[in-house]
């Protein structure tokens, strides 16, 4: 974890009221899929915006993020030369057995792009199958990314670009076709998950979870992003996760 | 080099600067990104005698300079603290001030008594809800606040105690003046200040509990204004916080009458921001001539009116 002074290289639209930026740190970090980063917007903004990696390449780092407050807003104005602290890497990130072979990847909504980090990761060494929910076409991105995976299935809430349905019901579908992946990685919106983890519990798959909260410090310290756990503890979603085995979270 | 040291109820503290509770847990995720051992002081989070999961989430807000927290006070115990934390976070060099929370007065008098002689300070936080009389809290009333103090002294043996003051408040100078009466050794202030943030949307409060404490940069004019009238109040030396996010932010406090300050949102917006701020100070005092930054210690000048 360090506090880079990163520069933006590029801040662009990449599908309905989501943009992408990209730093350049100065160095190339050493990260893991699935972890953020926290992002100082100015000194107006007390709270960073905490941020999934999507990629990395080289110095390059990119988050993509969609617009929806004050913080958001001000972030997609901000053009190539701006330079803001990025702290990171954080969190626990996603990690594959070398016994899993065969990888899912269910993602919904903003929860797709930590997903594009582990299929960059693994892409080579694993067989991967995305299922990707989007609310509508315009939604759609990352495309191109998951495209290098063995098997992509994109849907939508409306039909309007794949299958009318979300992206839990694709991989239930293909589940029912015989193919059952050795683990499965997800990240989106609460009841997605919710979903799929009453899923993969009945099909006995093991199942880890990124989780999105409000964080304040980012880094485990001030107790404010937690989730509670099935042992009836709780855990700091920064800290602890953001990914957790799906088994020892209540969604 | 301006000599930052400070003695603080009989403890030498290397700097003025100390982390505020809820801010900064137990020190190790910040010793992360520097050494927690240069830091002046390291209020930890507020502990009860029992683990407590607090708050439902969301438990964070932001509006316009300010934010909103209600954690309500999740910590592992007083015990697990005592079995996990101290020795670490003494032996990093810095003060080590517990912070303290109860539900009745005889919760505060035992924690009181089980870390007497342990740490090096204690904090008395009594903005949470008394059972005892009504869901009112410790702190509101100078009469709550001299008897909370009182029952938490009378644990003590060694350890010097701070009393946190909520500025909830009908008289700051009041329950300053109750908590020197009940036997404090030293005062703290502010704590936050209740608010609301509204996602409009919704039509619900951000944060689950509904109201939250407000702190960050937006308070620091009324948290300095209540430090002066505090630090008026009393002859027990006061530490101030609310809003601070750089050394000249410290410094203000200092001049209305502060011994030590303390430091906590600008945590978030900058985990460096305790070393800058001690780094800050020493450049004033180099800059403006002063050996010892605690000449600086009440210093204000009123303007004549």
């Amino acid at each position: 974890m360090k506090d880079y002074i990163a520069t933006i290289t590029k801040n662009e639209q990449i599908a309905d009221n989501i943009f992408a930026v990209t730093f350049d740190l100065g160095e190339t970090p050493c990260v893991r899929a699935g972890q953020f980063g926290n992002i100082s917007i100015d000194g107006t903004h007390l709270l960073r915006r905490p941020i999934a990696i999507c990629k990395t390449e080289g110095n390059e780092v990119t988050f993509c993020y969609q617009i929806k407050g004050l913080g958001t807003q001000k972030l997609k104005n901000m053009g190539a030369g701006t330079r803001l602290n990025v702290l990171m890497p954080l969190g626990n990130g996603f990690y594959v057995e070398d016994t899993e072979q065969k990888v899912a990847l269910v993602g919904g909504g903003v929860g797709v792009f930590p997903l594009i980090s582990v299929l960059r990761a693994y892409k080579d060494t694993k067989e991967i199958a995305a299922y990707i929910g989007y609310r509508n076409r315009g939604a759609v991105c990352g495309v191109e990314e998951f495209a290098k995976a063995q098997k992509f299935i994109a849907v939508t809430d409306d039909g309007s670009y794949g299958a009318q349905m979300n992206a839990v019901q694709a991989f239930a579908a293909d589940l029912e076709k015989g193919n059952r992946p050795d683990v499965v990685l997800a990240c989106g919106p609460t009841p997605m998950l919710r979903a799929l983890k009453a899923l993969v519990e009945k099909e006995n798959l093991p199942c880890y979870v990124s989780l999105e909260e409000r964080m304040g410090c980012g880094i485990g310290a001030c107790l404010v992003c937690v989730c509670d756990q099935t042992n009836g503890q709780r855990a700091r979603v920064c800290k602890d996760g953001p990914v957790f085995n799906a088994k020892e979270v209540v969604l | 080099m301006a000599n930052l040291s400070i003695n603080l109820c009989g403890i030498t503290l290397k700097n003025p600067v100390i982390a505020a509770s809820g801010t900064y847990g137990f020190g190790r995720e910040f010793n992360e990104l520097y050494d927690v051992g240069q830091i002046g002081g390291v209020s930890t989070k507020g502990m009860t005698l029992e683990p407590r999961l607090g708050n439902p989430v969301p438990r964070i807000a932001e509006s316009r300079g300010v934010i909103l927290n209600a954690v309500g006070l999740q910590n592992p115990g007083v015990e697990h603290f005592l079995a996990e934390d101290l020795e670490w976070l003494k032996s990093t060099g810095t003060c080590v001030i517990a912070n303290v929370a109860g539900k009745t007065l005889e919760d505060y008098e035992k924690i009181c008594a089980r870390l007497d002689g342990l740490v090096d300070m204690i904090e008395l936080n009594i903005s949470c809800p008394n059972v005892k009389s009504g869901g009112m809290a410790f702190g509101i009333k100078p009469e709550s606040v001299e008897a909370v103090t009182r029952a938490a002294k009378k644990s003590l043996k060694t350890t010097p105690l701070i009393v946190k003051l909520s500025p909830n408040v009908e008289s700051i100078a009041e329950n300053a003046r109750a908590a020197e009466r009940g036997g404090a050794d030293c005062i703290s202030l502010i704590n936050t200040l209740t608010g609301m943030a509204i996602d409009i949307e919704r039509r619900k409060p951000i944060i689950a509990n509904n109201t939250g404490g407000v702190s960050g940069a937006g308070i620091k004019p009324i948290a300095v204004r209540m430090v002066y009238e505090a630090a008026q109040a009393v002859k027990i030396p006061v530490i101030g916080m609310g809003g601070i996010t750089c050394a000249e932010d410290a410094i203000e406090f200092l001049m209305a009458g502060a011994a030590a300050v303390q430091v906590g949102t600008a945590n978030f917006t900058d985990p460096y921001a305790m070393p800058k701020i001690i780094k800050g100070l020493n450049d004033w005092c180099d800059k403006h001539g002063v050996a010892n930054v605690s000449d600086l210690t009440g210093t204000l000048q009123l303007n004549q009116r």
